[in-house]
């Protein structure tokens, strides 16, 4: 374990030619979103570079990030597991277990201290020192906070690791958050979706491994090549928005024609993603495809809008929505202003005829 | 034959009035599209290349609509420098603006008789002030939304930070929405309350946004805003 293999080298001895080292670079490169002239700085990176140490911790979550990542296709996840990267703790995914995996833990981050990948998946869980989500005996935020510390990167996988998630959903009992705010300056790459696209995920952690850096990042700290567009902009639905059909309910004639589904409270105007254009299980399908409007699961909060996933305005009950409520105030406005403009002339015709009678006396 | 002395207090510039009637026209597009974009209006029964691609071009009217509005604030900015009639901002940081609030006040309420004449009178100016802020977060919230087509682009650059500061695009949309309404009841009160001074007040109110000054038998209190300092 001390002399670390390269990717090539890992190809080497496990017998694979170098024609399927040469296929599997050129679908790294495009799933990193980069382009085909990029294949040669792919190729000489994993030809060189030992494989990177990933340790993969899980927090407060429900696993549906790593049910995701075991489903990518391209590269396959046990490719990228067993190949491309040299995975030394995860609990889905490792066979050790108990006390000697949790001691591997602690060998890996101290061996490695300032080298490997940390991925998180799951929120962060503070209220009453963080004793809502424990791991071998210790509070998850411990842990985090400990092996953070010593990470060249951290990726932070799925909603709950980026901003909560639905732990964090008010009233948030277990004051859960997002990973960054709790490993102090370090950069944290947000890889939000719940769960995020499984090629996505590989893709990010290719990124890292293989150029030693973090890829371009937006201002939520996304990876610009995945959540650089709005899916109601990459929408294959979107003709149906610009012609004005769309679907009312999930069982009109529009639903059944595939039209869009913004007036059922599709969140794909202010969702950023890439179920649009890379879609899911080798662009198989994306919720807004099977017919359901998108919820709107990357983003921060989606679950705090105080409103239905079906509502495209919170609804404040026999008061209807903000348009409901706004002819209501206009319409009392203006008979406001009328029974104002009617008492103003009542009261000038009165002061008017006191005047008169003043000026009649002084007369 | 009597004659009754009055005199003409330049007001308006005509970048202001020029801004007024273009914000007027553009407001009442925006909102009638904007409404139509948050509940767009069902088409049925028909394929697509029919529909001329209804929601696009309304999209497109509340755009345009916007960039007009925007263009002619520069128009009121300009005013605002060169001209001191254009200014009306409320004037806070003088003593005597509290009291003048309360009288004007009292006065709408119907509970006080004829008041102090103002050119613009505190509440005018609060609500006018109030009408920049509602102004002011349609178009970054707009922008907000508009730019982010393309997050790393320069709107997304400048605007992008919006939606953050709101806790999601979606919160942008919303905030857009309201605001919206806000506006539009603020249109109606004004309305009213222009045509009331100029009708039962002899308050130049609807006449002088077009002709850019009020010509007034009373004298103002607040007439050496306007005024050469040696003329008051």
């Amino acid at each position: 374990m001390d002399k670390r293999e390269s990717m090539w080298e890992a190809y080497l001895r496990r017998g694979l030619s170098r024609r399927s080292f040469l296929k599997g670079c050129v679908a790294l490169t495009s799933l990193m979103g980069l382009s085909t002239d990029m294949v040669s700085k792919v190729v000489e990176a994993a030809e060189t570079k030992p494989l990177p140490v990933v340790i993969w911790l899980h927090g407060h979550e429900c696993t549906g990030c790593d049910e995701s990542f075991i489903r990518s296709a391209s590269p396959l996840a046990s490719d990228l597991v067993l190949t491309n990267i040299a995975l030394e703790y995860d609990h889905l995914l490792s066979a050790g277990q108990g006390e000697p995996f949790e001691h591997h833990l602690e060998a890996t981050v101290q061996k490695y201290w300032g080298q490997y990948i940390l991925a998180v998946e799951g929120a962060v869980a503070t209220s009453d020192n963080g004793i809502y989500c424990m791991s071998g005996g210790k509070p998850f935020v411990d842990t985090l906070q400990r092996v953070a510390k010593g990470a060249a990167a951290i990726i932070a996988y799925g909603t709950c690791a980026v901003s909560g998630g639905i732990q964090a959903a008010k009233p948030n009992p277990t004051g859960s958050g997002g990973v960054s705010h709790y490993v102090g300056t370090k950069q944290v790459i947000n890889v939000p979706g719940c769960p995020p696209i499984p090629e996505v995920m590989t893709g990010v952690v290719m990124h890292v491994a293989l150029f030693g850096k973090l890829p371009t990042l937006d201002s939520e700290n996304r990876p610009r090549q995945f959540y650089g567009n709005r899916i109601h902009d990459t929408c294959y639905r979107r003709p149906f928005f610009d012609a004005g059909m769309f679907a009312d309910r999930y069982d009109d004639a529009g639903a059944k024609a595939g039209w869009c589904l913004y007036r059922l409270g599709c969140r794909g105007p202010e969702t950023y993603n890439s179920c649009g254009n890379l879609r899911w299980y080798q662009g198989m399908s994306y919720p807004i495809q099977s017919g359901a409007a998108c919820i709107g699961c990357s983003n921060a909060h989606f679950w705090d809008e105080g409103m239905s996933f079906s509502d495209r305005l919170p609804k404040y009950g026999p008061l209807g929505d903000i348009d409901t409520i706004g002819v209501a105030a206009a319409i009392a406005t203006t008979a406001g202003v009328a029974i104002h403009g009617a008492a103003s002339v009542i009261q000038r015709q009165k002061r008017e005829e006191e005047e008169a009678r003043e000026q009649g006396e002084h007369k | 034959m009597q004659t009754v002395p009055r005199r003409i207090y330049y007001l308006f510039s005509p970048f202001l009035r020029i801004f007024h009637w273009v914000m007027v026209d553009t407001i009442i597009v925006m909102f009638l599209t904007g409404i139509l974009i948050g509940k767009p209006p069902e088409i049925m029964n028909l394929e697509p290349a029919q529909t001329m691609l209804l929601i696009d071009i309304i999209r497109k009217l509340h755009f345009l609509a916007a960039f007009i509005f925007c263009a002619s604030l520069i128009l009121r900015v300009y005013g605002f420098i060169i001209n001191r009639g254009d200014r009306v901002f409320p004037r806070f940081w003088e003593g005597h603006f509290y009291a003048e609030t309360v009288d004007v006040a009292l006065h709408y309420r119907l509970l006080k008789k004829p008041h102090k004449c103002y050119l613009r009178n505190p509440l005018a100016r609060m609500s006018y002030a109030f009408l920049y802020v509602l102004v002011t977060i349609e178009i970054f919230t707009g922008f907000a939304m508009y730019a982010m087509t393309n997050p790393f682009g320069i709107g997304g650059t400048l605007f992008g930070w919006v939606n953050v500061v709101l806790g999601g695009e979606m919160m942008t949309h919303l905030v857009h929405h309201y605001v919206a309404w806000g506006i539009i009841l603020f249109a109606t009160g004004h309305l009213y309350m222009v045509t009331r001074a100029e009708f039962m007040e002899g308050e130049s109110e609807v006449s002088s946004m077009f002709a850019g000054s009020k010509i007034l038998v009373h004298e103002p209190v607040d007439a050496n805003e306007v005024l050469e300092p040696d003329k008051v």
